[in-house]
């Protein structure tokens, strides 16, 4: 919360308060890619005295160049840049500004604050709600207080939490009295905003430090005062010895010959919770192909399976195409083509092996190893489920010819256990060989990592789940490293074999059809096994657990995991991390996200759709709506997918 | 009983995929067989608390995956072992060829005080199969050679000999654990080198 100096500002335009760490949640008209990032909301006095609310990217705040080289630069937020505007305008520039969302306050008819002040919403038509912010910090009360200086608002009788804008304030001494309500300082106010804001340009560290140092001052004393004077009631009460706590929790103090040394660890904003969807259902799917049988709106299905999966009677059909079998964009014709293609290119590999003589194979040994070791992992895959079960079960004989086949397919990889594992549930739902093969042909490509010879790929999924854990569930990350265990090979068999030993047949086939998307990011499989110890993390606190119980524990945890509820959980992770101020590159490269430094300036948020082929980003041709389902902001690519949503 | 703080021994099975470590491990601790066990991904252990000379032991058994390029991550359970089972099937030749490695691969990564005098127990299993192609000679010569290793013939599908060999390995296992005792009984503090240290807190900590 700043009001920032007006000086740098064009005269015409003034900003009366601005509120950083805001997110754009949804935004009707507005493509997704410029939702969930990060800006600042504002009141803004526009040059013919009409106000309105205006939501930036913060793309458009800047490190002044000549202050860059000190420890601690002076962030300069819009003002410089907007002069910079009137001279030359980049690109980037151009786009990030087109992305600033405006609402102007006598068009306003109402606003709301939910979930505990972290959220806002603005309607300025009965009965939508136009905007949607997040307040990370969950300060959205601090700026209802500061609209209402420029507004005269009701509260409505049924929602205590959502307002009414009765007429727009004209008063114009809002600033002073917007500080004079503040009651920050004890001494004059005017003197020591200016002291304040000479001393933050000539000695910024020193300034913000003074700054902060008073603010704690009000955090703890002033609540006593609060308590004691007016009457808060029980749920406000509530709210503010846990908000007393979380700080007490995040805040150590640590002193060393003289000095408090003060460390707040930075918390990462509120989890939201994604409800998931419905499964992508057949009259969808059939109304997603053009009449010859093409898929146009790709990134459109891959959301909905995302956020729901397939429904299992055309999972057989929809398999083939996330798993690369089928492109997106082929017609029927080309798909009978593709598979005659495929068929015969399966039949002359498997014919490769299946003409090893006898005697040829007594003096291979390489080959009779390989062979042998599929054997046995075939006749230990899934042998309890009805497919697989019983002596002399047909279907055993179909796994092991796809597995050999595969081994021809990829010499160099030949069988890796865990490969049947993989194999199983796509054998027993598509039935047929030859797809089968293909779809795990597809399926190996997206983990081939997992199978190195040398286990870099498993090593690397590792460091990489650690370092996730470490910056999104800390304390438990701190318990491992405690206990011998942040390598988290306890993970190792999630990982391999992307959870197929956690879940049933219906569960596995859930989870991959919607890791198989690539979506919300890169390693979202990472994520999920951060959702789950997440869940788990008291447990293996509070019990002290070692070494050997988490990994017992983990282990045990087999088949009592709820697929949907970890599906959510770990989405509102990866808005949380995504959202969190001090969101690291290490993680961003993990999760596929431009780093600080290399950020496209355009477009920061635009890791939640995979780059378009050529390059351009095709959806912004298309209509894209923000519409709310299932109680869920959601933005989607075109209105065909939205109808068939809905 | 004896006023002697609990012991819990910690015994690694290794060998190529497809012996039976799960399967012996299995019948040694649950009693039970089946042949629908899948193949170890990562690594699991089970306990069972055995009497060895009027002792009360807890048995913590390791088992890992068998493919060879899985050991990398494996080692990790390596550490503070009592015991290391070597398992190979007595009618695929090749899993004993395999022994010798599993054995030199254990020590370098378990990194044992005493590598010569480490135990480790052999078992040749499937002995219920009719196809054996390695003799029971040829597997004890090769145990004998290496300082006398104890070789036991089993079937886990049948319980034959499983039991056997288990008391052999916990009795094994102790001596080498009383061993570490003895070498362990400076206070903490004092540390000859850093693998002593491994071992004794692995065995105090564990509540299983």
């Amino acid at each position: 919360m700043s009001c920032s100096s007006t000086e740098d500002l064009p005269e015409q335009y003034k900003e009366l308060f601005t509120q950083d760490g805001v997110l754009l949640k949804a935004c009707i008209g507005r493509p997704i890619s410029d939702l969930n990032s990060i800006g600042m909301l504002c009141i803004v006095q526009n040059p013919d005295s009409t106000k309105c609310i205006e939501w930036r990217p913060n793309d458009l705040i800047t490190i002044d160049s000549d202050t860059q080289d000190q420890e601690w630069a002076v962030v300069n937020t819009i003002g410089r840049r907007q002069r910079t505007l009137s001279g030359n305008m980049t690109s980037d520039y151009a786009a990030a500004r087109a992305r600033i969302v405006k609402i102007p306050l006598d068009e306003l008819k109402t606003f709301k604050v939910a979930r505990n002040s972290q959220q806002m919403q603005f309607s300025t038509k009965p009965g939508i709600w136009q905007n949607t912010f997040y307040f990370q910090h969950g300060n959205a009360e601090v700026f209802v207080s500061q609209l209402k200086n420029h507004l005269k608002t009701a509260k409505t009788r049924h929602d205590r939490n959502t307002y009414v804008v009765v007429e727009p304030n004209t008063e114009s001494q809002v600033l002073n009295r917007s500080f004079a309500e503040l009651d920050i300082f004890t001494e004059n106010t005017t003197d020591v905003v200016w002291g304040l804001v000479s001393n933050f340009k000539q000695r910024p560290y020193e300034t913000t430090m003074e700054a902060f140092s008073k603010l704690t001052d009000i955090v703890y004393y002033g609540n006593e005062g609060l308590n004691g004077q007016r009457d808060v009631s029980d749920e406000v009460a509530d709210l503010l010895t846990k908000s007393m706590s979380a700080l007490e929790d995040s805040t150590s103090v640590t002193k060393t010959e003289g000095y408090e040394v003060i460390s707040v660890k930075p918390t990462l904003p509120p989890r939201p919770c994604i409800p998931r969807g419905t499964p992508l259902s057949t009259e969808k799917w059939e109304g997603l192909q053009d009449t010859d049988g093409r898929i146009l709106e790709v990134e459109g299905v891959k959301q909905l399976i995302f956020r729901g999966g397939v429904a299992h009677s055309i999972r057989h059909s929809v398999w083939k195409y996330l798993l690369d079998y089928y492109p997106w964009n082929a017609t029927h014709a080309d798909i009978r083509k593709i598979q005659k293609k495929k068929t015969e290119e399966y039949f002359s590999m498997k014919l490769q092996w299946r003409s090893i003589t006898e005697k040829q194979e007594s003096r291979f040994s390489e080959y009779r190893e390989r062979k042998s070791l599929v054997e046995k992992d075939v006749n230990r895959t899934d042998r309890t489920h009805p497919f697989f079960a019983g002596d002399n079960n047909p279907n055993l004989m179909v796994l092991q010819d796809i597995l050999m086949t595969y081994a021809m397919y990829n010499f160099d990889l030949g069988y890796v256990q865990g490969m049947s594992d993989i194999l199983a549930p796509l054998l027993l739902l598509l039935g047929n060989e030859v797809d089968s093969f293909w779809c795990f042909a597809g399926f190996m490509e997206k983990i081939l990592s997992n199978f190195d010879i040398d286990q870099a790929g498993m090593k690397q999924q590792l460091l990489n789940l650690q370092q996730l854990l470490t910056f999104a569930v800390p304390d438990l990350a701190k318990h491992l490293a405690t206990k011998d265990s942040e390598n988290m090979y306890f993970c190792f068999r999630w990982l391999l074999v992307w959870f197929k030993r956690e879940f049933s047949f219906s569960d596995i086939m859930r989870l991959w059809e919607v890791l198989w998307t690539g979506l919300p990011c890169a390693n979202f499989h990472l994520l999920i096994c951060v959702a789950i110890l997440d869940a788990e993390k008291d447990v293996l606190i509070s019990g002290d657990y070692g070494f050997t119980e988490i990994l017992k524990h983990v282990n045990d945890l087999s088949m009592c995991l709820d697929i949907d509820k970890i599906l959510s959980t770990a989405e509102g992770i990866y808005h949380q991390l995504i959202s969190a101020p001090h969101l690291s590159d290490q993680i961003r490269i993990i999760l596929g996200i431009p780093t600080a430094s290399n950020k496209n300036p355009e477009d920061p948020s635009d890791t939640d759709i995979p780059e378009q082929e050529n390059g351009k980003p095709e959806s912004r041709e298309m209509e894209e709506v923000t519409l709310e389902y299932n109680g869920l902001q959601i933005s989607v690519v075109t209105k065909t997918v939205w109808a068939l949503l809905a | 009983m004896s006023s002697r703080k609990k012991v819990l021994l910690k015994v690694i099975i290794l060998g190529d995929s497809g012996v039976g470590k799960t399967s012996l491990m299995n019948q040694f601790v649950n009693k039970k067989f089946s042949n629908q066990y899948k193949a170890t991904i990562g690594a699991d252990f089970l306990t069972k608390e055995v009497i060895v000379d009027d002792r009360i032991v807890t048995m913590q058994i390791w088992d890992t995956a068998g493919q060879e390029r899985f050991q990398s991550l494996g080692v990790a359970f390596y550490r503070g072992a009592d015991c290391c089972v070597l398992v190979f099937d007595v009618t695929a030749p090749n899993t004993f060829k395999s022994l010798e490695s599993w054995r030199d691969e254990f020590l370098i990564q378990a990194s044992p005080r005493d590598p010569d005098n480490f135990p480790f127990v052999i078992l040749g299993n499937k002995v219920d199969l009719d196809n054996r192609a390695v003799s029971a000679k040829r597997a004890q010569q090769w145990c004998q050679s290496k300082n006398d290793i104890p070789y036991f013939e089993t079937s886990a599908k049948e319980a034959v000999n499983v039991e056997l060999a288990f008391q052999t390995i916990a009795r094994n296992a102790l001596a080498q654990e009383t061993e570490a005792e003895l070498y362990n009984e400076f206070p903490d503090q004092i540390k000859l080198n850093a693998n002593d240290n491994n071992r004794n807190r692995d065995g105090d900590n564990c509540a299983c």
